[in-house]
């Protein structure tokens, strides 16, 4: 945004699109559809089932309360048109994200053209779903534009870069409308019966993580041209990729019934907010290598070409910072609506379960860098070594928990 | 005088920030210890895995109910006082920041402040002016002061003023949640109660460090059914008990629960959170193999021991389950899932025998639409775990090989010791008992008949216990909970998360504007800053000013 978006009258139609009363009424008619789709699980049927949920909100009854919320959005956000300037940074920094969304479910749409017919569909051989292979075109798109990264690192040219780029949205595209996919396809096996959202297992969560975390650093890497910080970030999602591949190769990514304990609508906002905190973490983790990296070539090769690459140390600080920032809240949120979906399945908020205690853990553990920073004031070298080690607490308790501990959390055990 | 000082100081670093950093340190690594090493388990299991020595060490640190130790408590206890003096030290120099907000400022300030910028309104009206500003920034709370030396007017605008009370609420959140969890613990209790079918439960057991402790409810709970759904998988789909609470003698309330739906009454929540055996009815065949050819019959409950009058061997019947349903496929190959019907547990013992863990099944094992005879299944520790698949070869429950099996055996003993015996008393028995109509699997019959003898020699059984008939009745295992303290823990949650948004998110931003009467017009001056997101902060900045000057610049145009 800059100064000359005071006078509407000269913008593109895209900007228009994007910015002001449109992009006002916009986000507020997503959030109405959002809120049509939630009313409709609790109120527009007789009693949530999740495998009941997905086919009736594409058929007539759901879309009535989609578009009905839909149009009540629009209404809305008509009449309340002068609010608009007053948020203008949140709408024009929310409605893209939307857009996304919306883009994902048509790519999905147009996938569902390829699937096998009914006759050819089984639950034990589920390797003929069209998703498999989005996936792997995902896995390649994010190797390649983790490849195309650290080649801009050494030779910085813009044409690289925007390689990189263009492959990493196209990567959290595929990722995104694989993962749609797949809950369209949980519906095809088995007469509809074991459907269920794609947030279930390991494998559906770790593409929900890369695309979180590549959207977050692409967000990111818009606002603050930091093209040299994709090497850090594609490179942990690469790492991902081979984990995720792994997880494949033993039979892991294939679309299972969900037990009670999971079925329901509470797996749908826990899972995935959650997951916006590890991404954040992720991205704070990436920003503390870019940090230490350039810090280190600073004080040994200070003509480097490089550096060109890379933003200054200050705006990698405040980056990580805002990583955090985003994340944390984020997962505080999820924290607490997992306490409030174990009141309602468990038979109590806290068990000093693994998971939970992990959580609790990792909490800690940024509140302490959220301490320090804000309060102290402490920047620089600490902090970028506090948000590398975060994140591999972190990733303790997403993955080493399921691998290592026991506990209440097991549906998410490996074999 | 000195000792109030001291308390003081101490109490002082108590509030401090690095002592806050150290607590959230120790609890962390605390907090690690207990999700290693598992919690409230039987004692004999904590003797096994660790011996007698660090047993003690153990117990008595507290580390099997780590979560509710003193040490840990006092770690909480810890935190909330360093939290609660935290607030009382800060929290009333923060409202007055909050309230305080000095119009004027000094000229050697001014000079500090990032972002300033100056201009002159061609008209002599001073007040009007200040009105102008006001209506062109509305979203700026104003506070003027007048009566300035040399008729100046100052102004000072803020924005996201309410931001300190982001730390207040974030700390003060924290404190309601650990007030919550404490009356959670003190006033609410969580406890297990099984209820078969049909029966009235009223009495919750649960663990306290390695105890078992019960408390009678004050109301009671018949189960009148319980239900389970499977996918075709075979996996467990639901989970569901028709309740009733019984009430002072009355029936009050009937509901169904399923996982995920717990059921309220009186402040108690009420969980399905297992299901079992509630005693089923079995009926058992004995095929007798001591030559008589008599098939007896026992009828026994789960969880009874039935003791043959005949030959003194007792099956204590440990479980009963109507659906089996196992991955038939070998490892490596798709998953090929199949119920294989209904199968008792128990363990046999008797007189020379080795007591050893059968599961029989009530059906005949079929591969590819074959009858492959009876099967079971055999764990010689005990343990679920260690099953082994065991096949008794023919199926006695269809007469002719129940028939077939005892003349083989005959003719097998008199034709002892000649040559290829098992071939002849087979073709001798098949004689017998089929005459010219001989089976067309024939060959498989033969060697499901060696199959026999040759299982009998490693469990010398005098009868094979087979599973005949049944009527199941399950129990439900329920979760009872009382909660008093979840409200405030909701409470605090949400005081948290608003309080983080502010903390993080609202940036405070202050404008200050001076104007005085000079030369014929007024002369302006701006100056700004904001607490975070300077970048942000520099452009709406700049677009505020942008939008002064161009306005009084309009009003200049008109007075020229």
């Amino acid at each position: 945004m800059n100064a000359t978006t005071i006078n509407s009258n000269n913008l593109s139609w895209s900007a228009r699109l994007h910015e002001g009363s449109v992009a006002w009424l916009r986000l507020i008619t997503y959030f109405g559809m959002a809120l049509g789709a939630a009313a409709l699980a609790i109120w527009g049927m007789d009693a949530y089932s999740e495998n009941g949920y997905l086919p009736q909100l594409l058929s007539l009854h759901g879309a009535t309360w989609v578009i009905g919320g839909g149009i009540a959005g629009m209404l809305f956000g008509a009449l309340t048109r002068q609010k608009q300037a007053q948020y203008a940074r949140v709408v024009t920094g929310l409605v893209p994200w939307c857009d996304g969304i919306i883009m994902m479910v048509a790519l999905m749409a147009v996938y569902t053209l390829f699937e096998p017919e009914a006759a050819l569909i089984n639950y034990e051989d589920q390797s003929n779903f069209f998703s498999g292979r989005v996936v792997m075109a995902m896995n390649v798109l994010f190797m390649f534009s983790g490849i195309c990264y650290i080649a801009y690192l050494f030779a910085p040219e813009r044409f690289i870069a925007r390689m990189a780029t263009m492959s990493a949205w196209a990567a959290t595209y595929a990722g995104g409308s694989a993962l749609l996919l797949r809950w369209y396809e949980s519906y095809l096996i088995m007469g509809g019966d074991i459907g269920h959202a794609p947030v279930s297992n390991l494998y559906e969560v770790f593409i929900l993580l890369f695309c979180i975390i590549s959207a977050m650093y692409l967000a990111f890497e818009r606002r603050y041209n930091a093209h040299g910080m994709g090497a850090f970030v594609m490179v942990l999602v690469a790492a991902g990729v081979f984990f995720s591949l792994w997880l494949d190769s033993i039979g892991q990514a294939d679309i299972k019934p969900l037990v009670p304990a999971l079925q329901s609508y509470w797996m749908k906002i826990h899972v995935p907010l959650n997951f916006v905190g590890y991404g954040a973490f992720a991205v704070a983790c990436a920003a503390g290598m870019a940090w230490l990296t350039r810090a280190r070539i600073e004080k040994t090769n200070p003509q480097s070409r490089m550096l060109n690459t890379f933003p200054t140390l200050d705006q990698i600080d405040q980056l990580a910072y805002k990583a955090v920032a985003v994340g944390f809240p984020a997962f505080t949120l999820a924290t607490i609506l997992g306490a409030a979906w174990a009141a309602e399945a468990w038979g109590g908020y806290w068990s000093w379960d693994p998971k939970e205690t992990w959580a609790l853990i990792v909490w800690l553990f940024y509140g302490a860098y959220l301490h320090v920073r804000i309060s102290h004031g402490w920047n620089g070298r600490t902090l970028a070594w506090w948000a590398v080690v975060g994140f591999f607490v972190t990733l303790f308790c997403f993955v080493g928990v399921n691998m290592y501990l026991s506990g209440l959390h097991s549906y998410g055990r490996l074999v | 005088m000195t000792i109030i000082q001291s308390i003081k100081s101490f109490m002082i670093r108590l509030a401090s920030m690095p002592l806050a950093i150290v607590i959230l340190s120790v609890l962390a690594l605390a907090s690690v210890i207990g999700t290693v090493l598992l919690q409230n388990q039987s004692e004999t299991d904590y003797l096994t895995q660790f011996g007698p020595v660090w047993y003690w060490v153990f117990q008595s640190l507290g580390l099997f109910d780590m979560y509710h130790s003193w040490w840990f408590l006092g770690l909480l206890g810890f935190l909330m006082l360093s939290l609660t003096l935290c607030l009382w030290r800060n929290v009333p120099r923060m409202l007055k920041e909050m309230r305080a907000k000095k119009v004027t400022m000094a000229d050697h300030a001014w000079a500090r402040l990032p972002h300033q910028d100056a201009f002159v309104i061609q008209s002599e009206d001073l007040d009007g002016s200040v009105e102008k500003l006001k209506k062109l920034l509305p979203a700026w709370s104003w506070r003027t002061q007048q009566d300035m030396p040399g008729g100046m007017v100052s102004m000072r605008g803020d924005k996201g003023a309410y931001h300190k009370a982001g730390y207040i609420l974030v700390h003060s959140a924290l404190l309601v949640i650990l007030v919550g969890g404490w009356m959670s613990v003190q006033l609410g209790f969580r406890g297990n109660m099984s209820v078969p079918e049909g029966e009235v439960g009223n009495e919750i057991t649960f663990l306290k460090d390695t105890d078992v402790q019960r408390k009678t409810m004050p109301f009671s709970v018949r189960c009148n059914s319980f239900n389970l759904e499977f996918f075709s998988t075979g996996a467990p789909k639901e989970f569901r008990s028709n309740l009733t609470i019984i009430d002072d003698g009355k029936e009050v309330l009937t509901s169904d629960i399923i996982v995920n739906e717990p059921l309220y009454y009186k402040g108690v929540r009420i969980y399905q959170a297992s299901f079992g055996d509630g005693g089923s009815s079995l009926g058992l065949k004995l095929f007798r193999l001591d030559g008589s050819q008599v098939v007896d019959h026992a009828a026994v409950n789960v969880y009874q021991t039935y003791t043959d009058p005949k030959t003194g061997v007792s099956l204590e019947i440990q479980d009963f389950k109507a659906y089996n349903v196992q991955n038939m496929a070998n490892p490596g190959e798709p998953k090929k899932f199949r119920d294989l019907g209904p199968a008792v547990d128990f363990v046999l013992r008797g007189p020379g025998l080795k007591p050893v863990k059968v599961r029989s099944f009530m059906n005949p094992f079929m591969q590819d639409d074959q009858n492959q005879g009876m099967f079971m299944m055999i764990s010689l520790t005990g343990d679920n775990k260690d099953f082994e698949p065991l096949f008794i070869g023919p199926d006695f429950s269809n007469a002719k090989e129940w028939a077939l099996f005892h003349a083989f055996n005959r003719y097998a003993q008199e034709e002892a010791g000649e040559k290829e015996a098992y071939l002849k008393a087979f073709k001798r028995a098949l004689n017998e008992i089929y005459g010219e109509d001989r089976p067309a699997d024939m060959q498989d019959m033969g060697l499901r008949m060696l199959q026999t003898t040759q299982m009998l020699a490693d469990f010398p059984w005098p009868f094979i216990p087979v599973l005949d008939d049944y009527d199941q009745v399950f129990y439900t295992g329920l979760q009872l909970a009382e909660d008093p303290g979840m409200d405030v823990v909701w409470l605090g949650s949400a005081i948290l998360v608003g309080g983080l948004c502010i903390m993080l998110y609202v940036s405070h931003r202050r404008m200050w504007v001076e104007l005085s009467l000079r030369d014929g017009g007024i002369s302006v001056r701006v100056a700004g800053m904001a607490n975070r997101n300077p970048l942000a902060f520099t452009q709406a900045f700049n677009q505020d000013l942008m939008l002064l000057k161009e306005s009084f610049a309009h009003q200049t145009q008109e007075k020229v």
